[in-house]
């Protein structure tokens, strides 16, 4: 075990999260309520976020199977490096919760985790290899100024070793972020541990 | 437009707003991905084609057109325009919402609705048990702020998969 990282806010230990709306209750949830918590993941039938976004069944459903095809799917990028393009974007917004889940991802994955603290110290620089550095620079661009991607972004990536399919799935990462991450910080908030036992 | 009960050939809306067509690689690439693919359109279909409990289709284009026209990008805002010329929406609050004058409203629950819209696409940190507060006193219903949240969220995922796949696009053209 290595010891939680504690940067500028953002860290790797586990947290929980608060909703500020109420969740659906599971004992008397809909057969479409069920099946897309099931479609998610086997724990979402107790979590406080699926439970609220349990709300729009056909919503989350549809969410559910983009996210675990998008960070999942074999071949193309590997899934570390899909979980660092996930963690960079939650840092650029902001979310603390996402980080700190998609960090733990990528260390479990990636069995190290000098390239998170380096992302929740300050993301623009971070990176321990050319490619990492590519791959955390792109993440941060199309998070914050997708309007702003070119081709000289892709070329970019291409010239560290990135094949077609690695690039298309950081965009789908770090796209499925910018989703991810507005939910997380704007239906509820983090609850660090330090908290939870006072 | 007519009403003849044939169903109008499936637009996939991403490929149409990068846009990408069959004879592309791009479009092949996209298509290694196909349960992506699928499921991004079905997000877009349970957003906009069905009944979503507790906000009108009106209401769910000009989030979405407001949404596109604060991140820049136009083609998927044009869709959402037309979208609304087919609802027969006021178009003089089309125009306004186009032109960013959200605080000429004058139906609060939309201008607390759009106002919400451009904090999350642009400054999600700021996002605050008030703000949802502050909608559900303009009578949004649990479901109804589910539903809000999630099309915010998710315009702002079709915004950048379709800027991510425009710029692989123009480097296959470039290589």
């Amino acid at each position: 075990m290595t010891f939680p990282i504690r940067i500028k806010g953002f860290t790797t230990d586990v947290l929980k999260w608060k909703p500020w709306l109420d969740v659906v209750n599971v004992d008397t949830a809909t057969p479409a309520q069920l099946a897309a918590l099931d479609e998610m993941s086997p724990q979402a039938r107790s979590s406080p976020y699926f439970l609220v976004l349990a709300h729009q069944p056909e919503i989350l459903l549809q969410r559910s199977i983009a996210f675990n095809a998008i960070m999942f799917a074999p071949g193309g990028m590997p899934r570390a490096e899909r979980e660092l393009g996930a963690t960079v974007e939650s840092r650029v917004n902001g979310c603390v919760y996402c980080a700190s889940v998609h960090a733990q991802r990528f260390e479990q994955l990636a069995k190290r985790d000098d390239v998170i603290s380096q992302v929740f110290e300050e993301p623009a620089t971070a990176g321990t290899t050319p490619r990492e550095k590519a791959i955390v620079e792109f993440s941060i661009r199309l998070g914050a100024e997708p309007g702003k991607v070119s081709p000289d972004d892709i070329l970019a990536l291409k010239a560290v070793g990135l094949g077609e399919l690695e690039i298309l799935d950081l965009i789908h990462s770090v796209a499925l972020f910018a989703w991810a991450n507005r939910l997380m910080l704007n239906l509820g908030e983090p609850v660090f541990p330090e908290t939870a036992a006072s | 437009m007519t009403n003849l009960s044939v169903a109008p050939p499936a637009i996939d809306v991403v490929d149409d707003a990068v846009p990408l067509s069959p004879d592309q690689p791009t479009w092949a690439l996209r298509r290694q991905r196909d349960k992506v693919v699928a499921a991004t359109q079905s997000s877009h279909d349970a957003m906009f084609s069905h009944a979503v409990e507790g906000l009108s289709r009106t209401e769910r284009l000009l989030v979405a057109l407001h949404a596109c026209r604060v991140s820049n990008a136009t083609t998927l805002a044009a869709r959402y325009r037309d979208g609304l010329a087919g609802e027969n929406a006021d178009a003089a609050v089309t125009d306004a919402v186009e032109r960013g004058e959200i605080d000429s409203l004058a139906d609060p629950r939309l201008r607390a609705m759009l106002s919400f819209t451009g904090r999350l696409i642009e400054r999600p940190i700021e996002g605050d048990r008030a703000a949802i507060e502050a909608l559900a006193a303009q009578g949004l219903s649990t479901p109804a702020l589910v539903a809000l949240s999630q099309l915010i969220a998710f315009l702002s995922y079709q915004v950048r998969v379709v800027a991510g796949l425009k710029a692989l696009a123009g480097a296959e053209a470039s290589a």
